[in-house]
């Protein structure tokens, strides 16, 4: 149970090559025990054929020797055998035991051989044996032996064949006259043996380490793609899209990487896309969000302009009359002190009453100036008429106008004015109001030898019918706190002086600018300077007739 | 000497017409609404009549338009205190000048002189 989960627990790697290795080195050791096995018993055939060749050789040519028991014909054939390295010793007895001849030295204790040499006399086969003899050598022991032919009477043999075969005359006995005893040393089989046991070993060894090299690089063959295959999928669902698998191979786990690939690859562009409309979307969102934000305020705004339109237009209206009769009668009155002047009264005093007279004239005029800009509210004083104007003619006019203000307080003033501007449907009377107002609040706000600049300059397909035009009037005055930029377009706001603004200039040139269907924007740092930009779009006749047609059906109801 | 008719229901202005034309020797007479104008200039006589836009009963520019064929030789000039639609509209129609209130007496003198011219050519 551990073994198998600590198997599907191990690496791919470990997996192949553990079992394999297993299976190989158990397959060698079976296989090079078996031919080990083979090998030792045919070197110990061989050993016993070439004893049994070699004793029954001997067994021949010593027959004489025996007969006739003479060492010395035996021992020169006994020393033959001292060529063979195998022979441990030899010996030949008679039928009574006694050793005529020998060679070598007998290890083997003799009550071990008895058996085998009483075996042997009683038979007159070869007897053969394993026997471990002193200091625990071993050797391979032979008794064979030695007989003789004997030739017996036809007499003889008759009683015994029953005279059957009447051709035989004579036939030969074989007569044991003594035995050889061979004793061969095993060591060189077990020599031999052991060499190839080495070999087998060394063999196997060799085997293993091969096998074991081949299966790792076959296994990592497959499992070197296989890795480079985790780790990218890894990657992958760790979220690194930009990961390719390198492959050159066309087999199953080349098909699985261009699969990764393609997978990772549609992956990436699903989240680029995703990401894409992430941004879009909040792009979206912001834009959206600002576009609401404008169309409140501005909502805010052209209700706050309405309320204080219609005040207006009340206002005006009750106010008019009594002005109207204040500048009359204050006109009428320095004219009758021109024309006759009392004659009680001093030259010094008559000074003093057309002085007099003539602020009330100046005041009254400086009321119906107000009451007219706070009139421009009014959705019925919207009712200007349109013409083509060149606005860098309006705006030159109004330069010249204000030119010497300007020079009286030591300011001066650039023009970059464009040359490529076309002509637009204007009002040049109220842009030249915008352009004053927008001037003079410029020239309040700057201090001693500094510049005013004006620009103008024509954006060619920005706005919607032929483009538009833009004008920038550009201080380095002390600039609008960022409190004030929201209330500046408000009417009646001002930072100045009681008597020295009414607020009423920027509210002013806002409505005029909104019903040329332009812009006004100020940029404002405080200490830096302020920015004015008037955008007017260029050729919007058909919808200014539109928007006239409305006011007229509206200003029915309002009378 | 002319005849000038005042149509205006500010008495102040009123005042202030009669007394200023009357210094200018003309021959003024006043109605304070539409009505009592339209009625006033349709019994005739009069060469000018310097009409307020804005009146109540009827409107400057009813006044010129009940009036019709029985203007005659009459010459207008409107005077308005809220320069809307109507005054537009009296500005662009009638070819009669119209005056924003408050109005300058000279430039006041200046189209009536200019309106009576226009009757005897
Ligand atoms: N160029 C400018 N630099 C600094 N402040 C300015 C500038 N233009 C306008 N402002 C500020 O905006 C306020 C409002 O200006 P706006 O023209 O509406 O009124 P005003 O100039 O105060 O009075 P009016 O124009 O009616 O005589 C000013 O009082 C001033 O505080
Ligand atoms: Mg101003």
């Amino acid at each position: 149970m551990i073994w198998q989960w600590r198997l599907s627990d191990m690496k791919l790697r470990t997996k192949f090559v553990l079992p394999i290795s297993a299976l190989v080195m158990v397959c060698m050791i079976v296989l090079a025990g078996y031919l080990i096995q083979r090998q030792s018993e045919s070197y110990h055939r061989e050993l016993e054929s070439q004893g049994e060749t070699m004793i029954k050789i001997l067994a021949i040519n010593a027959e004489s020797g025996v007969l006739f028991e003479s060492p010395y014909e035996l021992d020169p054939l006994l020393s033959t055998l001292s060529h063979f390295s195998s022979v441990e010793y030899c010996l030949i007895q008679n039928l009574e035991g006694n050793i005529i001849s020998h060679i070598g030295q007998n290890h083997i204790p003799l009550d071990t051989l008895q058996v085998l040499r009483d075996c042997g006399r009683e038979s007159i086969n070869l007897v053969s044996d394993y026997i471990v003899g002193r200091e625990g050598k071993e050797l391979f022991v032979l008794v064979y032996p030695i007989s003789t032919e004997k030739k017996v009477m036809p007499r003889e043999t008759l009683g015994m064949t029953g005279g059957v075969d009447l051709s035989l005359t004579q036939s030969t006995v074989s007569e044991t006259i003594g035995w050889i005893e061979l004793g061969m040393s095993v060591e060189s089989v077990e020599q031999a043996t052991t060499h190839a046991t080495t070999a087998a070993v060394f063999l196997t060894l060799i085997v293993l380490l091969a096998t074991i090299l081949i299966v790792i690089l076959i296994v990592n063959a497959v499992v070197q793609p296989i890795t480079t295959l985790v780790e990218a999928t890894d990657k992958i669902s760790r979220g690194d899209f930009s990961t390719i698998v390198q492959t050159d191979h066309d087999d199953e786990i080349g098909q699985l990487a261009k699969t990764i690939n393609r997978m990772s690859a549609s992956l990436r562009q699903s989240r680029n896309e995703i990401e894409q409309y992430n941004r879009t979307l909040e792009e979206k969102i912001i834009e959206r969000t600002k576009q609401l934000d404008d169309a409140q305020t501005q909502l805010i705004q052209s209700e706050k302009m309405g309320a204080i339109g219609q005040l207006a237009a009340g206002v005006a209206h009750e106010l008019n009359n009594p002005l109207g009769g204040i500048l009359g009668y204050a006109q009428f009155t320095l004219e009758k002190l021109h024309k006759n002047i009392p004659d009680k009264t001093t030259p010094k005093e008559i000074e003093g009453y057309l002085r007099y007279v003539g602020d009330i004239e100046l005041q009254t005029r400086r009321c119906k100036t107000i009451v007219q800009n706070l009139l421009r509210f009014s959705r019925s004083s919207r009712t200007v008429d349109f013409d083509e104007i060149d606005v860098n003619q309006v705006m030159g006019g109004t330069i010249a106008f204000v030119e010497h203000q300007l020079r009286m307080n030591n300011i001066e003033l650039e023009v970059q004015l464009g040359t490529d501007l076309p002509t637009l449907q204007g009002n040049a009377g109220q842009l030249q109001q915008v352009f004053t107002n927008l001037i003079i609040n410029a020239m309040h706000a700057s201090e001693q030898n500094t510049v005013i600049t004006i620009t103008s300059r024509y954006h060619h397909a920005l706005g919607e019918f032929g483009g538009t035009v833009e004008f920038n009037v550009i201080d380095s005055g002390h600039g609008i706190a960022q409190e004030n930029i929201k209330k500046i377009f408000e009417p009646f706001f001002t930072t100045k002086d009681v008597g020295k603004g009414t607020g009423l200039g920027l509210s002013v040139s806002y409505g005029i600018i909104k019903e040329h269907g332009g812009e006004i924007t100020v940029k404002s740092e405080i200490d830096k300077g302020t920015t004015f930009t008037v955008i007017l779009p260029v050729q919007k006749k058909e919808q200014l007739a539109d928007i006239s047609k409305d006011d007229n059906s509206d200003g029915e109801q309002s009378v | 000497m002319a005849k000038i008719l005042i149509v205006d229901d500010s008495k102040v202005i009123r005042d202030l017409l009669t007394e200023f034309l009357g210094e200018l020797s003309y021959q003024v007479d006043s109605a304070e609404d539409g009505a009592k104008g339209l009625k006033m200039a349709s019994d005739g006589g009069y060469d000018l009549c310097i009409c307020d836009v804005h009146l109540p009963k009827l409107n400057g520019y009813q006044i010129l338009t009940e009036l019709g064929e029985a203007r005659g030789k009459m010459q207008f000039i409107f005077t308005d205190s809220l320069p809307d639609e109507l005054a537009d509209q009296i500005r662009k129609t009638t070819g009669f000048a119209c005056l924003g209130k408050p109005f300058d007496l000279h430039q006041l003198t200046e189209i009536i002189t200019q309106s009576l011219e226009k009757i005897h050519t």
